[in-house]
């Protein structure tokens, strides 16, 4: 059972996103703030990497970066555990209905996704009277849309380093 | 139209219900439990509690470690450009110096200002001797909660609701408390609600987090007076806070009354805690 210089590189390639997952959750590097606007990585992270390479990322993984989310952004816990599972059940299902894959697809399917996930963030905030800037809410989910093309190549980079990896 | 309808169920069944390819959990399973905790968020029980005082207290110190390199760097970056700031620091402190020498000369200001504070309270300000200090350990501003961790929680005796200022200005409250540590909610927060009186007049009102950096004033008198410059403390109407201790200043910006914090919230290294915030 011995590896190769190779295999171990293949193998911290194919850990990268569930490295990601679990850093931006304990940095809580979550949401990122620019100037003007802000991006939610984590929703576009376990969009792509659900529907592109479900093996990449764990439910369970998914559900304690939501957890420990929650505790760093001081949240009720489950709040963002329950956003993500929506965002992964999005994919999960886009991924069984779909063959061929297509940034535009993707693109389009996301938002439903984004649409899903802040109704269940709205609701369980409002039930646990946190005060929402609905406002910022709102760009955020339109800017992490935008972006996600963006993301998408970087991650479709990733995949074919890996696949690279693999045919060597 | 049949086929279809199945063919939807199926789609769902497999993507729900099915474990997939290395996933040792159903996503249903998974948004059970999710639901599950959120309910129980809302049970207050000493089991329960022991329990999310672990959890938060070990994820905290995870997230101590994680970010460290991240801080480290933000510290070489902020030293570099303080050097590279040397100069209008300097000018801009000799006016300040100007400014404050011109005051000193000026006692009988200071005291008349004083003499009225304290007729306007009618109390003596409080709480010197019942102040511990903290170290901020975490200061990750989350889109919905202006917060921050400090590393001291029940094992300092520290309680919810008790007053947090930096150095003798308060800057927000204690929501969450745990065995080694504790949440500050900041009075910029959208959902920190504080009974202020504002100087020299006396008026009360409730100054209120916006998620920015100046909170509102609100409740204020219809036909009120209140000029840019006027200085806001807590009144302690609640019975929650001590009366008097510096808020801010007011500060009129497109006909809304806002506060001009004395305390820049995200430069905090150390705080200190009124233990008697809650007796």
């Amino acid at each position: 059972m011995s590896y190769s210089i190779k295999d171990i590189k293949l193998k911290i390639l194919n850990s990268i996103p569930l490295l990601l997952l679990i850093f931006i959750s304990l940095n809580g590097n979550s949401i990122i703030n620019f100037k003007f606007f802000t991006i939610n990585l984590h929703y576009i992270l376990i969009y792509y990497w659900v529907l592109r390479r479900p093996q990449a990322l764990g439910y369970g993984f998914i559900f304690l970066s939501g957890i420990i989310t929650d505790v760093i952004f001081g949240l009720p816990i489950g709040v963002n555990a329950l956003t993500l599972l929506v965002i992964a059940s999005v994919a999960a299902y886009v991924r069984v209905v779909t063959v061929r894959i297509s940034l535009f697809y993707d693109w389009m399917t996301f938002i439903p996704a984004l649409l899903f996930a802040n109704f269940i963030y709205f609701i369980v905030l409002y039930f646990s009277e946190y005060s929402v800037d609905y406002l910022y809410l709102f760009t955020n989910s339109i800017f992490t849309f935008i972006f996600y093309p963006a993301l998408w190549l970087i991650f479709g980079l990733l995949i074919n380093i890996s696949k690279q990896g693999t045919h060597v | 139209m049949q086929t279809s309808r199945e063919d939807v169920g199926i789609a769902i069944r497999s993507a729900f219900l099915r474990k997939g390819t290395q996933q040792r959990f159903s996503l249903f399973a998974l948004i059970v439990f999710s639901i599950i905790l959120i309910y129980f968020e809302t049970i207050e029980t000493k089991p329960l509690n022991y329990v999310r005082y672990f959890v938060k207290d070990s994820i905290y110190r995870g997230s101590v470690i994680v970010s460290s390199p991240a801080k480290g760097f933000n510290l070489v970056i902020r030293s570099i450009q303080d050097h590279l700031n040397v100069k209008d620091q300097n000018e801009k402190l000799k006016r300040e110096n100007a400014k404050l020498k011109e005051k000193i000369f000026d006692p009988g200001f200071l005291i008349l200002e004083n003499t009225q504070l304290r007729k306007l309270l009618d109390e003596q300000v409080t709480a010197s001797g019942k102040l511990i200090s903290a170290r901020v350990i975490l200061d990750k501003q989350s889109p919905y909660l202006n917060s921050f961790i400090l590393n001291s929680g029940s094992n300092r005796k520290i309680k919810n609701s008790m007053e947090v200022l930096d150095g003798i200005n308060f800057i927000g409250r204690i929501v969450d408390v745990n065995f080694f540590s504790s949440r500050v909610l900041l009075v910029t927060d959208l959902n920190s609600k504080i009974p202020v009186l504002i100087e020299p007049l006396g008026y009360h009102a409730i100054m209120s987090g916006r998620g920015e950096n100046e909170p509102i004033l609100e409740y204020l008198p219809e036909k009120n007076k209140v000029i840019a410059g006027n200085k806001v403390y807590t009144s302690g109407k609640e019975g929650i806070f001590d009366p008097g201790i510096p808020i801010g200043v007011v500060k009129i910006n497109e006909g809304k009354i806002l506060v001009s914090l004395y305390s820049d919230v995200s430069q905090i290294m150390f705080v200190n805690i009124n233990l008697g915030g809650n007796d």
